[in-house]
């Protein structure tokens, strides 16, 4: 028998009996109750439920958005409740990649310094930074309109755009908010491939959804309802 | 260093990326700035005007007016004033004139009619007058001693008259005065500190004598002037001209008044320095709305920009950064309205000089103090805005979900 001890990896991200309660006294009303959830490296995760069972704030505070009312969240070991806003925003910009919905690309700026803009105020040089921008969005198979603006892009192509932003500070969670929410069904399943190309073991992935679709895409799913998970299964990749 | 690089790229994308909101929050540094600058140049060079003209003509002129204390119409001088003023240590030169009264100055004969009403000024003046007052003849020559010791019928006429007589240069002309026909031998210019000279006739004192003047007006055969024009050492006008009063007077009835030509001048110049201030007021306080209307800009640019803000702030871009991008984009609209304006300013001085005929003139140190004003004002008006745009949540503008 073998007796060398299997090494459990550390979550990369980390729920610990959290709640969420808007509003004070008797109106307080409890978007999300007291849930537990771990991320580990290699999760390809959805968290999918109803509307209004909790999921856009799970969203804000995996996204360390926002912080709980009670509970601890942890990003990499650290406590991010307990941090200040200016080191929460550098948690957030060093470890989680964010996909919008509605892309929310900078619509003055094209797709390059688009995707540049979450490399900013972390001493890269320009350079620098525009080969790491271009590599990325070579990544999603738009090096060639670099310098286009979002304008100019279609719907699935500035998604893409904002993926290449999400990757480029290489985080170690990447969370898409209805990546697909308002895309056509082509270009819906082209950013799932990308998301499915995305997978890597010191990775995780999380999408936030109402579409079943998306939500079978991924190995790990999450429901939720009322503010709970109520359940949290994995499925082997076909 | 290089996040404060990063912070003027964002800045100068945000700025230059909304040009048409850029160029309204340019418009108040610019307007106030313009303002400010063109009233001080404006002002200052109409004074450097003046200033030059005083410069030229000499601030050391005084006028020694004989004055009766009881009132009377024709106080004259003592017969030998002049040799009293040169008494005055810090008198360089003196010359006496007589103002003639009652005298009609016609062209010609045929022409009496028509100029009998018009006043022209006739004075008796000696041959030194051009000398002190420092002005050149236009043609011809001054009355000199041949004129004196003859008593000839020599006039000299202002270059005003001549235009009105139409008297050529050179030109071999007489005029009548009170009917009496008299040679004109000279043009002299104008006299910047004696407007009424520009029109006047001059002739010598014997001559007066002669055709004009009751015996009242003489002590013995000496024409007595009332007026002298005295130029003193440089600096020293005031006290020349208090020491004038004792020293022409000496004890005499009659008083003697002085006064510095150039006074008018420099009050003229003093009026202007009120002028500048009001206008200066006016654009401090057009820079100041100026500035107002910057932080309404800016508080609707935050409003349009908070998904923008939210984004950068998902990002992992810190509240201060967004607030530093707000106050660097203040800075860069206070810095290049500030440029802007004074360029503006300097522009309307330069019409304003063309126009009027000025000196061109500006205060170097209007140049670094517009734009600073610029600059501070724009990030007093960046401050609330910026604030503002750094306390909206990212949860707020996203809309997650």
């Amino acid at each position: 028998m073998d007796d060398t001890p299997v090494s459990t990896p550390a979550p990369l991200l980390e729920l610990e009996r959290v709640s969420r309660l808007y509003g004070h006294g008797d109106a307080a009303v409890a978007a999300l109750k007291e849930v537990s959830l771990r991320i580990m490296p290699g999760d390809f995760m959805s968290i999918m439920g109803p509307s209004g069972s909790g999921k856009s704030t799970m969203l804000g505070l995996l996204g360390c958005l926002d912080v709980p009312s009670t509970g601890v969240i942890r990003v990499g070991g650290v406590d991010v409740t307990e941090l200040d806003d200016d080191r929460r925003s550098r948690v957030r910009g060093d470890r989680i990649g964010f996909v919008f919905q509605q892309f929310h690309l900078i619509p003055h700026l094209d797709a390059a310094s688009n995707v540049e803009t979450a490399l900013l105020y972390r001493g890269i040089r320009a350079k620098d930074r525009r080969a790491r921008s271009l590599a990325a969005l070579d990544q999603v198979g738009l090096a060639h309109r670099h310098d286009h603006r979002p304008v100019q892009l279609s719907g699935g192509e500035q998604q893409r755009v904002a993926l290449a932003r999400a990757l480029v500070t290489e985080p170690s969670i990447v969370l898409g908010d209805e990546p697909t929410g308002a895309l056509d069904s082509k270009n819906a399943e082209h950013v799932m491939e990308i998301f499915a190309s995305l997978q890597a073991p010191e990775r995780a992935i999380v999408l936030v959804t109402h579409d079943p679709a998306v939500g079978e895409a991924a190995q790990r799913r999450v429901r939720m309802r009322d503010g709970e998970i109520v359940a949290d299964e994995r499925v082997d990749a076909a | 260093m290089s996040w404060a690089r990063d912070l003027i790229g964002v800045a100068v994308n945000g700025l230059l990326a909304r040009k048409v909101r850029t160029a309204l929050l340019l418009l108040g540094p610019v307007i106030g700035v313009a303002a400010i600058v063109a009233a001080v140049g404006l002002t200052d060079s109409a004074k450097g005007d003046l200033k030059r003209k005083v410069d030229e003509l000499g601030t050391n002129l005084i006028e020694a007016t004989a004055a009766s204390s009881f009132g009377g119409q024709d106080a004259k001088l003592p017969k030998d004033a002049v040799e009293r003023a040169l008494t005055v240590t810090t008198v360089e030169s003196v010359s006496a004139v007589l103002e003639l009264q009652n005298i009609v100055v016609t062209p010609y004969e045929e022409a009496a009619e028509n100029f009998e009403t018009v006043p022209v000024p006739v004075l008796a003046a000696d041959t030194v007058l051009p000398l002190v007052l420092d002005v050149p003849m236009v043609s011809g020559r001054w009355l000199n001693d041949f004129d004196d010791g003859v008593s000839s019928r020599a006039a000299v006429i202002g270059i005003g008259l001549a235009r009105q007589f139409d008297v050529l240069p050179g030109e071999v002309r007489s005029l009548l005065l009170n009917g009496i026909e008299y040679s004109i031998v000279g043009i002299v210019d104008t006299v910047e500190l004696e407007p009424a000279f520009d029109t006047a006739v001059f002739v010598t004192f014997p001559r007066a004598a002669d055709d004009f003047l009751t015996d009242d007006a003489l002590d013995g055969d000496v024409v007595l002037a009332n007026k002298l024009y005295v130029r003193s050492v440089e600096n020293r006008e005031d006290e020349t001209a208090e020491a004038l009063k004792v020293a022409v007077n000496l004890g005499g009835p009659n008083e003697v008044q002085t006064e510095l030509k150039s006074e008018a001048l420099e009050l003229a110049a003093q009026s202007d320095r009120q002028l500048q201030l009001i206008v200066v007021s006016m654009g401090l306080l057009a820079i100041i709305v100026g500035g107002i209307g910057i932080a309404n800009v800016m508080s609707i640019s935050v409003i349009q920009r908070s998904t923008e803000i939210g984004i950068r702030r998902a990002l992992g871009h810190t509240r201060g950064t967004i607030a530093a991008q707000f106050i660097l984009e203040a800075i860069a609209v206070g810095f290049f309205g500030g440029l802007l304006g004074v360029a503006v300013g300097v522009g309307a001085i330069f019409i304003g000089v063309a126009v009027a005929g000025w000196v061109f003139t500006l205060q170097p140190m209007l140049v670094p103090l517009g734009v600073v004003l610029a600059m501070v004002i724009s990030v007093v008006a960046g401050l609330y805005p910026a604030a503002r745009a750094a306390r909206l949540e990212p949860l707020e503008t996203l809309r997650l979900g």
